[in-house]
């Protein structure tokens, strides 16, 4: 069993959500319905640990690699490895998933079985995204994270989640419609292989690879998503259950930057340079406008949603700075956000949970009836504007230092859009938490619970511990990044002038 | 480990103990927040003695951030700068910290109170030793929060939450100046550590940068990056309109941070970089008028404030306005001097002041109530050092560092601005004192001395030695010891001792007070009633000059308003109906499909082909599918049946069933291709 492990630790690590759904299925009551999903996604924690733990950052190029043939007509393989920036995203999408089981513990009363199958099946299958070496199980599983999302959202959503859904689904097929399209451009330059390794050795001629960094951005930045791509975002977050806005803004979003990251700039590095100049200036436009959209929000989710799109920006402008600060400074922000977004979606839900109103007008002067919960908000809503000491802060810094080799106008207008996510955060914060009541039930609202402390505070713990100590993750982005960002400056140096 | 670190270390571990220690120690939190302060105080004394006797201690503590070229340590350097603002920030700070926890008793969030306060005093404390450009900056925004979380400590209160939410936003558009400057100290030198950059400074003068079409130079531009994130910090023109409001704050809060500290940081940082300020004329030309403007405004508006702690705010502003025109001009030792008076100062009167509110708690927030003999004694002689320190400027002839660069007049300037403020400040000190406790309100009121009152003997001690020294020449002692902490410094003919040059801005202020009293004792007629230019002017300055609204003309409604016009008709009228334009699109196009190009095309070929197909299948079916497959069929639907009676035992079919099935069946062909691996 241990040699079982050891040896297949990524496979394992991949497998418990799946084994995870079967238990849930062989199980009669919801309460263990519950215990099973929350077992799974701590093992699946677990593992990740472990398999940080097992990492070696002095090691360049994939590690834990496992091949397997899978779909030989075809040519494609079950391949699954990790390097640095696939080891923070499964951290992430570990760290994040028993959070989203503990908020559904109570808030979802119908069909919990159901429910608690999808969360293991989303997190099943990000994991393979963030793992898969091979394009063809990339885009499988890419797929099969919107389904369940879909469900999560219709079956148990808002007041207006049919529409938000439906939204969301199209949105999501046209991307990975294009995504395919773009893949299998991959295969046909690369001949007949959706080994990505493989796929960036052989070099895909300068001419094929614009056309294919067009399909592939457009999927990437539909997910991610960038303006003007949004607009299933607010909806799709706002309508979705806690864990399901959770998930969506904690990890779904950051498929996108990953994307950009595995595929794009190693294996289209000319395409990249490019598109380059345009995706940096509508990362900048998403920066501020996101900013200036969720300043304008009178209903929370929405703003955390809209603050989202403020946040993903400044991944983009950090990849699309091609050096190592910038890159760094994405995937960190990647993580910080799923961190602190994820808990703003959390706390939110609490709120919600309690009330059943996401409208800001509908608080006021939480801070004596709430004094816990205002702590806990207050703390990620500074995280989330970037305080130092914070995971975000670190994230943007890096990225506004990888900026600063490209443009220093650009720098400062990313800096504005942080002061408006200060801005929408204070003002936030100011209207739920400060003040009086403004409804008579307001000042009865129970303060938060042993189980609802359990769900935020490791959060905390994780926003201020990367915020501090960012070594802990920029260690093994190091090797990784420069690698990545050498194959991406060789590439484009390689390019014939035009 | 140096025993050093102890300084910033304590106070955050006393915050974290009371955040983290839970409701236990309640009434008693304060114990853990003095004990912790008082220590670091002690350590701040000793490391003055072992700088005064060894020179500069630097303590590396740990790497933060290593990516790239980019490295950050964070670590503690403690040089003369440092070494004396230490004292002040944990000396304040403990006195405030006693005084503290009498005033606040019985708040209910007093625990909460002496946590965000031990945290402040390890960020300002941090911040005046940090040794990194961007662990300064951490700090800076840190000392932002606790300010915030202080300002809103009576959350209850709807204007301490807008004052909170205002301070934290005013300081974050200027904190964008800082930290864009720090990335481009970065940009240019290549690393953040300070004594590295000043050291590189003099290799980089010269060097210009494109930004916007301007070349302007890179260390002109990083000063004035670091003097946007001083005119927050330290309220300066025009930046200052938080700081009145952030009198929401208890008045403990507002003595230690809104006086004495934090407001201090902007001075603090441009004496730190001091070398970088000598090598960009054109910034230093900037940090002086806007010094300059902000120290005769804060004076001004004090003159017409009846509130008192509205009072001392904009007479913190005019005084840091003087520290900034005082580093403007070259005058650094002078600057930081000036920054320790008024520290103590400052910090002490707003404990005074928080005495006589309470005592008169009845009477409102008004200050023209308050009686008190052994206050105005105290008050009187701190009011009258209000204006003390601002001479030391006039020892040195600082005006020539203006006249250096060629501008006509820019002696007559320094000498006009720096007279008219000792002035100003003379006239408001005494009226306001005047005011305060020589009213004519009856003997009630008199506000007699409280326990509390022995967190006074610090404060007094402190001015008395202030006083002692001062005339004992402690100025040349001073700038002596800080000296070599200051490399550039004033030009060398500078005779450091006391000059007959005092003798004018002496008489400016012996005149404003000459000229306070005989208003004092002929009252003219209320400013109001008066014609002409004497009431716009007052009704100018009673507004303050109308800053709260232009800001809010200017800045917030139009973000606010583009905000929700962004969304509205942007975001919801155009992308999200363009996207539901596109659908419709393709709805109605697959509907003109289906009209058209079926009917037309599509259908009647399958009515050529159905003939063909239904014959051939007749024979398909005749001879392969009755006799061959049909037997397999039957097995396999009876197979299906079992199943869906085994699914059935599960539960009942619903749409959850269905999705399980469907999730069942993914599982099982992953789970076996991860079997088939193995």
């Amino acid at each position: 069993m241990t040699s079982l492990l050891t040896d297949h630790l990524l496979s394992s690590l991949i497998a418990v959500p799946f084994l995870g759904i079967v238990a849930i299925l062989l199980v009669r009551r919801q309460a263990w319905a519950r215990w099973c999903a929350l077992a799974s996604t701590l093992v699946t924690f677990g593992l990740a640990l472990w398999l940080w733990a097992g990492f070696d950052p002095a090691t360049p190029g994939m590690q834990f690699v496992e091949r397997a043939e899978w779909t030989p007509t075809i040519n494609s393989q079950y391949a699954v490895g990790v390097d640095g920036i696939s080891l923070v995203m499964v951290l992430l999408t570990a760290l994040l998933a028993p959070l989203c089981v503990l908020a559904s513990w109570s808030s979802i009363e119908r069909r919990v079985k159901a429910f608690m199958s999808l969360v293991l099946l989303v997190e099943g299958s990000m994991m393979v995204v963030f793992t898969a070496m091979d394009l063809f199980l990339f885009f499988m599983l890419w797929e099969v994270t919107m389904i369940p999302m879909y469900f999560m959202i219709i079956l148990w959503g808002g007041p207006d989640r049919i529409r938000a859904g439906i939204k969301f689904v199209i949105y999501s097929l046209t991307g990975s419609l294009l995504l395919l399209v773009g893949i299998i451009g991959l295969y046909l330059e690369a001949n007949r292989s959706f080994d990505l390794q493989a796929i960036i050795a052989t070099g895909i001629p300068s001419d094929a690879q614009n056309w294919i960094f067009a399909a592939l951005f457009l999927g990437f930045a539909i997910k991610l998503p960038m303006i003007p791509f949004h607009s299933w975002l607010p909806d799709a977050h706002s309508e979705a259950p806690t864990a399901g806005s959770v998930i969506l803004a904690g990890v779904l979003l950051k498929m996108g930057g990953y994307g950009f990251l595995r595929i794009c700039l190693p294996a289209l590095p000319e395409g990249s340079a490019t598109f380059a100049p345009v995706i940096l200036w509508l990362s900048i436009a998403g920066i501020v406008y996101g900013g200036c959209l969720a300043l304008a929000q009178s209903d929370l989710k929405k703003l955390v949603a809209y603050s989202s799109i403020s946040h993903m920006g400044f991944v983009t402008l950090g990849i699309f700075v091609f050096n190592g600060q910038g890159i760094q400074g994405a995937v960190m922000q990647m993580f910080a956000h799923g961190a602190s977004t994820g808990a703003m979606f959390l706390a939110v839900g609490l709120l919600y949970d309690r009330t059943h109103s996401r409208m800001i007008s509908d608080y006021g002067g939480l801070h004596s009836s709430m004094p816990r919960f205002v702590v806990l908000l207050s703390v990620f809503a500074i995280a989330s504007f970037g305080l130092p000491g914070t995971g975000n802060f670190v994230g943007e810094f890096l990225v506004l230092v990888g900026t600063s080799y490209v443009s220093m106008l650009k720098v400062l207008l990313a800096m504005g859009g942080i002061v408006l996510a200060a801005a929408y955060m204070l003002w936030m914060l100011q209207r739920v938490a400060l003040g009086q009541p403004r409804t008579p039930g307001g000042a009865l609202l129970p303060d938060l619970g042993a189980r609802e402390m359990l769900t935020l505070a490791p959060l905390v713990i994780v926003v201020f511990g990367v915020g501090l100590f960012p070594g802990v993750l920029t260690e093994v982005l190091e090797l990784t990044v420069n690698g990545l960002v050498e194959q991406a400056l060789a590439g484009m140096a390689g390019s014939p002038p035009s | 480990m140096s025993p050093y670190l102890l300084i910033p270390a304590l106070p955050l571990l006393g915050a974290l103990a009371l955040a983290l220690g839970g409701r236990r120690l309640g009434e008693r939190s304060h114990r853990v927040g003095i004990l912790a302060v008082a220590g670091s105080f002690g350590l701040s004394v000793a490391a003055l003695v072992e700088v005064a006797r060894h020179g500069p201690i630097s303590i590396p503590v740990y790497r933060l951030l290593d990516v790239g070229s980019l490295t950050v340590d964070v670590g503690l350097y403690v040089d003369q700068l440092a070494v004396l603002l230490l004292p002040l920030v944990t000396g304040v700070s403990f006195v405030v910290h006693v005084y503290s926890s009498r005033y606040m008793i019985g708040d209910p969030r007093y625990r909460r109170f002496f946590a965000v306060m031990g945290l402040f005093t390890f960020a300002m404390a941090m911040l005046v030793m940090s040794s990194n450009l961007l662990v300064t900056y951490m700090c800076w925004e840190v000392m932002g929060i606790c300010s915030y979380l202080l300002i809103s400590h009576w959350a209850g209160r709807l204007a301490a939450g807008r004052a909170a939410t205002k301070a934290f936003l005013v300081n974050a558009v200027a904190d964008v100046g800082l930290g864009f400057g720090v990335v481009l100290t970065f940009a240019t030198y290549g690393t953040l550590d300070i004594q590295e950059i000043l050291s590189k400074a003099s290799s980089m003068d010269g060097q210009t940068l494109g930004f916007l079409g301007l070349e302007i130079q890179r260390n002109t531009l990083i000063v004035l990056c670091l003097l946007s994130g001083a005119i927050g910090k330290s309220a300066q023109v025009p930046m200052h309109v938080w700081l009145p409001f952030a009198m929401e704050a208890p008045t403990p809060v507002s003595a230690l941070i809104h006086a004495a500290t934090m407001v201090n940081a902007g001075p603090f940082l441009l004496v730190r970089m001091a070398p970088l300020l000598l090598l960009a004329p054109a910034a230093m030309i900037v940090i002086a008028v806007i010094g300059a403007i902000t120290a005769l405004y804060g004076a001004l508006v004090s003159l017409t404030q009846s509130d008192i702690k509205k009072l001392l705010a904009y007479s913190t502003i005019s005084q840091i306005g003087f520290m900034v025109f005082a580093c403007g001009v070259g005058a650094f030792g002078a600057a930081v001097f000036h920054l320790l008076a008024h520290g103590f100062l400052k910090g002490f009167l707003f404990l005074s002041t928080g005495d006589a509110l309470a005592a008169t708690a009845a009477h409102g927030h008004g200050g023209r109530s308050v009686r008190g003999a052994r206050l105005r004694s105290l008050a009187l002689g701190a009011l009258a050092l209000a204006c003390v320190p601002p001479l030391v400027l006039f020892t040195g002839p600082y005006e020539r560092v203006w006249s250096a660069q060629q501008i006509p007049s820019a002696g007559v300037a320094f000498w006009a601005v720096g007279l008219a403020t000792v002035f100003l400040t003379a006239l408001y000190a005494f009226r306001g004192v005047v005011t305060l406790f020589g009213g004519s309100v009856g003997r009630s009121l008199r506000v007699r001395p409280r326990l509390s009152s022995i967190a006074h003997v610090p404060g007094l001690a402190v001015v008395a030695i202030l006083v002692a020294a001062f005339l004992g020449g402690l100025w040349s002692l001073f700038s002596d010891f800080l000296g070599p902490g200051l490399p550039g410094g004033p030009p060398a003919d500078v005779p450091s001792g006391l000059t007959p040059r005092l003798a004018w801005p002496l008489a400016a202020a012996v005149a404003g007070w000459g000229f306070a009293y005989y208003r004092h004792v002929r009252p003219a007629s209320v400013p109001l009633t008066q014609r002409g230019w004497a009431k716009t002017a007052y009704v100018l300055l009673l507004n303050k000059l109308y800053f709260d609204e232009i800001h809010s003309a200017l800045a917030v409604r139009p973000i606010l308003r583009l905000s929700r016009w962004l969304w509205r008709d942007l975001d919801l009228r155009l992308i999200d109906r363009a996207v539901h334009g596109l659908a419709t699109f393709v709805t109605s196009g697959a509907q003109w499909l289906a009209r058209t190009a079926e009917t037309a095309l599509i259908e009647r070929a399958p009515h050529v082909l159905a003939s063909g197909l239904v014959s051939s299948s007749g024979w398909l079916w005749r001879t392969i599918d009755q006799r061959g497959t049909d037997e397999a069929l039957e097995r396999v639907g009876r197979l299906a049946d079992e199943t869906g009676e085994m699914l059935q035992v599960i539960g009942p079919r619903t749409l959850r069933d269905h999705l399980v099935i469907v999730v069942c069946w993914l599982a099982l062909g992953i789970g076996l291709t991860y079997w088939l691996i193995i």
